[in-house]
């Protein structure tokens, strides 16, 4: 993997999360007990052995910056290579500015000088731990442009609508890629990753400037397909697609079921992020845990069931907390109850306090309120 | 801090009670608390502090420790000015040797606080428990001139047999040594922490070096001889939890103090965080049907069985119908189906095998599994 370099671009999301995006972007969303979803895509190109990270941060770029920092959790703090942040171009050049095209082109620099000859795409929104040594050599075997990693996605419920569908011969080669309605009960779910010849980045990155018209980089590339070899890549692991508020939640609740919490957390290399000096959890007397994933720092007094619980979160006697995502410091207090809910970090739940919402709309507190008890 | 301090932390001891807990490793590096080493403690009370400089002074099977510390990045030593050192004993002109004491650590390493030139030097063991802003000792120090303060502590007066008691005129000035007393003037016992002013120290160092019947050691012959030569002595009393955890049953009992939520020692104090190197794993998992009461578990943990009033360290399985009550459970650790724990210390990567017994619930006693071997202390 030292022939390629790892690009993280999260520029143009839409913004579907409500309360818990205002202040960060969505692959700064806080998931699993301790980390964010951009450090599962950090942490699997770090453990196949790539050295140089670039990200694209899009705005609201300060929790980023926060986060990742100089990349020392990576081990990307490097002399050599390492992380490279690229924060977002917002005026001084003759270029239209809309999409990831320009925020490349802004780039050329870095993408010409790196000796590495590939690049390896990632969208840090979608989590899959791919093998991307096997997807490597398949891309190299294969001789390919372009190479792009799907999910054959499962959709009885129409749950994935919206979601990028991707088409394919039976030769694996991509011929388009549209937007899933729900027709079928399964589809090739596009995870906005793969591998691609430098050479051809450049060149596609450089024509669309030239033409003025995609803004995209997708879109430049498939408006272009016939004179690139483009392939795919079929990812059989579990996939999380973290569109909105509920696939959010959902995804978190996901991981309490043994084998994705095993595959997400311990297969194939396991998740880095910033360490917080938090000491064990502690349990009292009274602590009742069911089902629960638990980070550190917590102090738990009172009983927590089917939920996760992030790091330094005080819960306290008698509250109750039932299928709900707690971050980072949040406190509940006395006798409160929590049910079906999503506390942003730092929030306080005063003593006595009741809040619920459902398992398809999670009731969500935004980050540092308080809610008391009139 | 204004004027210049270094730190000297002396990590070299055995600890030779820990009997299997430290047949690998010294005891700085024994494993406390759900996820740090005994020498966290110290390490992070310097950084706390505002101490710049500090030497660590190894010997006894270094590996794990120089692993744990490195370059001292989890205490924010890793630094281009000051920083962290790690001194071990060395090769020169006339031979190599061995330190021979604590004093005798020092004065091999002359050459190195010759180097920094401080204004004091602060003596620190790496093998207690506590926490303590080294700054106010040294204001101390400043504020009454004195040669050399020593941190003393009350410890009841049953224990004065075991440690050296300092007796004090009414302005804490030091006037007698009592070493290990079994009649004791007061309950005041030195905890191996002192503060000198480098020059004098320095002074005492090479005296001590050229006295061929020294044992070479700041309690025993530093101490005694600056006293005894007329040198201002100020005992600076120390009150919070300070453990010297040197026998089985006493590392038992530090670890089973952290299950009390008011304990003295508070490690969720945010303002005086103790650091350690991070593992980076998973948070804990508490399964269906898992109780766990009055413990404190750490990162990486997969629990189904019952945990009460117990410290289980990272990456440990607990696994259905398993029991485990009062123990101190180290990393990586799988307890199996129906295993019975009670009052005893298992040690890094034990399996405890399906329906084991280990330990009793009824015993005064303390266990401990290591290498497949149950000892009882």
């Amino acid at each position: 993997m030292d022939k390629c370099i790892g690009v993280i671009s999260g520029a143009n999301i839409e913004n579907n999360f409500g309360a818990l995006c205002i202040h960060r972007p969505v692959y700064m969303l806080p998931f699993g007990g301790r980390y964010r979803l951009i450090d599962f895509s950090v942490s699997n190109m770090v453990n196949y052995g790539i050295k140089t990270v670039a990200i694209f941060t899009g705005e609201k770029i300060r929790s980023t910056m926060d986060h990742i920092g100089d990349g020392k959790p990576w081990d990307l703090n490097r002399r050599f290579n390492g992380l490279v942040l690229f924060p977002p171009v917002t005026q001084g050049y003759p270029i239209n500015l809309k999409g990831d095209i320009s925020q490349f082109f802004t780039a050329m620099d870095f993408f010409e000088q790196v000796r590495e000859k590939y690049i390896f795409l990632n969208h840090p929104n979608i989590l899959a731990k791919v093998d991307l040594d096997k997807a490597f050599k398949h891309f190299i075997e294969t001789d390919a442009d372009i190479t792009m990693i799907y999910k054959k996605q499962e959709d009885p419920w129409g749950e994935y609508i919206n979601c990028d569908k991707m088409n394919i011969n039976e030769d694996g080669e991509v011929l388009n890629i549209g937007m899933n309605l729900g027709t079928e009960t399964d589809f090739m779910m596009s995870l906005k990753t793969g591998f691609m010849k430098k050479e051809v980045f450049i060149k596609v990155v450089k024509e669309a400037v030239e033409k003025g018209e995609l803004y995209n980089l997708e879109d430049a590339i498939m408006t272009n397909k016939d004179k690139f070899k483009i392939n795919s890549y079929e990812f059989k692991g579990h996939t999380e697609n973290i569109r909105n508020l509920k696939s959010y939640y959902d995804a978190n609740i996901n991981l309490l079921k043994k084998p994705i919490a095993n595959e997400l957390f311990y297969e194939r290399g396991t998740i880095l992020t910033q360490t917080k000096d938090e000491p064990s959890t502690l349990y009292t007397e009274t602590a009742n845990v069911q089902n629960s994933h638990v980070a550190n720092g917590c102090i738990i007094e009172g009983s927590v069931e089917n939920s996760i619980i992030f790091r330094g979160v005080k819960i306290a006697k008698g509250a109750v907390v039932k299928n709900s995502i707690v971050m980072q410091k949040s406190e509940i207090g006395e006798n409160a109850s929590v049910i079906n809910s999503i506390l942003d970090k730092e929030t306080q739940i005063g003593e006595g306090v009741r809040i619920a919402g459902s398992t398809l709309i999670p009731f969500v507190v935004e980050k540092r309120q308080k809610i008391r008890k009139d | 801090m204004d004027s210049k301090v270094v730190a000297m932390l002396l990590a070299g001891g055995q600890g030779s009670r820990l009997k299997a807990l430290t047949k690998m490793v010294a005891k700085p590096a024994v494993a406390f608390g759900g996820k740090y080493r005994i020498i966290d403690f110290p390490l992070s009370n310097a950084a706390n502090s505002g101490i710049n400089n500090i030497a660590i002074l190894t010997q006894y099977k270094p590996f794990l420790l120089n692993t744990h510390i490195g370059i001292g990045s989890a205490w924010d030593y890793d630094r281009n000015v000051g920083g962290l050192r790690i001194l071990s004993p060395f090769m020169s002109e006339d031979g190599g040797r061995w330190y021979t004491g604590t004093a005798n650590a020092i004065y091999e390493n002359i050459d190195y606080l010759d180097g920094l030139n401080p204004d004091y030097v602060l003596i620190l063991s790496g093998d207690h428990i506590y926490k303590m802003d080294y700054e106010i000792l040294v204001e101390a120090h400043k504020k009454k001139e004195a040669a050399v303060t020593l941190a003393v502590m009350e410890v009841p007066w049953e224990d004065c047999s075991r440690f050296g008691i300092i007796n004090v005129d009414k302005d804490n000035f030091v006037v007698e040594f009592d070493e290990k007393p079994e009649n004791p003037k007061n309950n005041m016992a030195s905890m191996g922490i002192y503060v000198f002013t480098w020059s004098i120290l320095r002074e005492y160092l090479l005296k001590d070096g050229e006295d061929k019947n020294s044992d070479h050691d700041f309690g025993k012959n530093i101490l005694p001889r600056m006293l005894e030569e007329g040198n201002k002595m100020y005992a600076w009393i120390f009150d919070g939890y300070w453990k010297d955890v040197g026998t089985v049953r006493s590392y038992w009992e530090a670890n089973m103090d952290l299950l009390d939520p008011n304990n003295t020692l508070n490690l969720y104090d945010k303002n005086w965080r103790i650091y350690t190197k991070s593992r980076n794993l998973p948070p804990q998992y508490l399964a269906r049907g898992s109780r766990v009461k009055n413990s404190l578990v750490n990162e990486g943990c997969y629990i189904v069985g019952d945990v009460e009033r117990s410290v289980i360290f990272s990456d440990v399985v607990i696994e259905e119908g398993a029991s485990v009550k009062d123990s101190v459970i180290l990393s990586d650790c799988r307890i199996k189906k129906g295993a019975k724990i009670n009052r005893a210390v298992i040690l890094e990567g034990s399996v405890v095998e399906e329906n084991q017994v280990i330990g009793e619930e009824n015993s005064d006693g303390v266990f401990m599994l290591a290498e497949g071997q149950v000892t009882k202390e």
